[in-house]
């Protein structure tokens, strides 16, 4: 009998561990670092994968670096070898924490957490995040404002003109039951 | 004198045609590479499971050939064996199965450790 409810207990925990979490593979990431007039710096991403506990608000994301894909293919490759350095850094990860999430409801919080990428790790402390729930599913949506000299990156003086110090990152997952 | 002037202007012209062709060259075309390394789903999760840092070094951003078995399908991917996670660049349009064995051509982007899947992106079924 103790065997029996120790086995239903144990069932019944692992199961609703489970249904806590929430996850994507096929996230969107994408980024702009375009100036006016110039020919546009803008890569997106659709193979990210996103993770959310829908108990906690825990939140980790995972991008490969080198499935950024660009419209011109020498600047995919310019940005694979000089700036993001992907075979040394292939991916791109975030961990954070979603504050006083509550589970199926539409709501817009403030993501909190450390994205690390070309080596570099930065807090970001505030990033606004639109939580959607449909059918079981959570749509997760945000951008945020960064630099590439937040991550060690240096753009030559040559090409500084047509890079903007200011890059938009934006994202989009699709999260469903694990 | 004239003459020289017309090879001037094709000289230029050629040093165009060739800066635009560099400039404006096209993406890898990975369904038309030669895959380098062609293997079996198992084998190359094997490696992962052994040593990540060191089999996605060795695959990173190479074409490869991985054979298995249809586990998932979806809109525009096919799980193999519940470990090689292969995205197409555009919805899938075959009969592939469920349970069915295939080779799948694609670019490795690389090792998923959240949820330890190896990725595939722009692929195409070889068979």
């Amino acid at each position: 009998m103790k065997k029996l409810t120790l086995l239903l207990s144990f069932i019944l925990t692992t199961t609703f561990l489970q249904a806590q979490k929430y996850y994507t593979k096929e996230g969107f990431v994408g980024f702009e670092a375009s100036v006016p007039s110039f020919e546009e710096v803008k890569a997106k991403n659709n193979s990210a994968t996103a993770i959310l506990n829908t108990e906690n608000g825990e939140f980790a994301a995972l991008v490969f670096v080198n499935g950024f894909r660009f419209k011109n293919a020498l600047m995919e490759e310019h940005f694979n070898e000089n700036y993001a350095e992907s075979s040394k850094y292939p991916k791109a990860t975030f961990k954070g924490n979603i504050s006083n999430f509550s589970p199926e409801e539409d709501k817009n919080y403030s993501l909190k957490g450390s994205l690390t990428f070309h080596g570099e790790t930065k807090e970001f402390n505030n990033v606004p995040v639109q939580v959607t729930y449909r059918d079981g599913k959570y749509f997760l949506k945000g951008k945020f404002m960064t630099k590439a000299s937040d991550f060690n990156i240096d753009i030559p003086s040559v090409v500084k003109s047509k890079i903007a110090e200011d890059i938009e990152v934006g994202f989009s997952f699709e999260l469903e039951k694990k | 004198m004239k003459s020289k002037y017309i090879i001037l202007i094709i000289i230029l012209l050629a040093i165009g045609y060739l800066g635009y062709q560099y400039l404006y060259q096209d993406h890898r075309d990975i369904a038309e590479e030669v895959a380098a390394y062609s293997i079996a789903s198992d084998q190359v999760n094997q490696e992962f499971v052994t040593n990540a840092e060191v089999a996605e070094t060795k695959y990173l951003n190479k074409t490869i050939e991985i054979t298995g078995t249809v586990s998932k399908i979806e809109d525009n991917s096919i799980t193999l064996d519940d470990v090689i996670y292969c995205q197409f660049t555009a919805p899938l349009e075959t009969d592939i199965q469920q349970n069915q064995n295939v080779t799948i051509k694609g670019r490795f982007i690389g090792y998923d450790d959240l949820l330890e899947y190896v990725n595939l992106d722009q692929c195409s079924i070889k068979n």
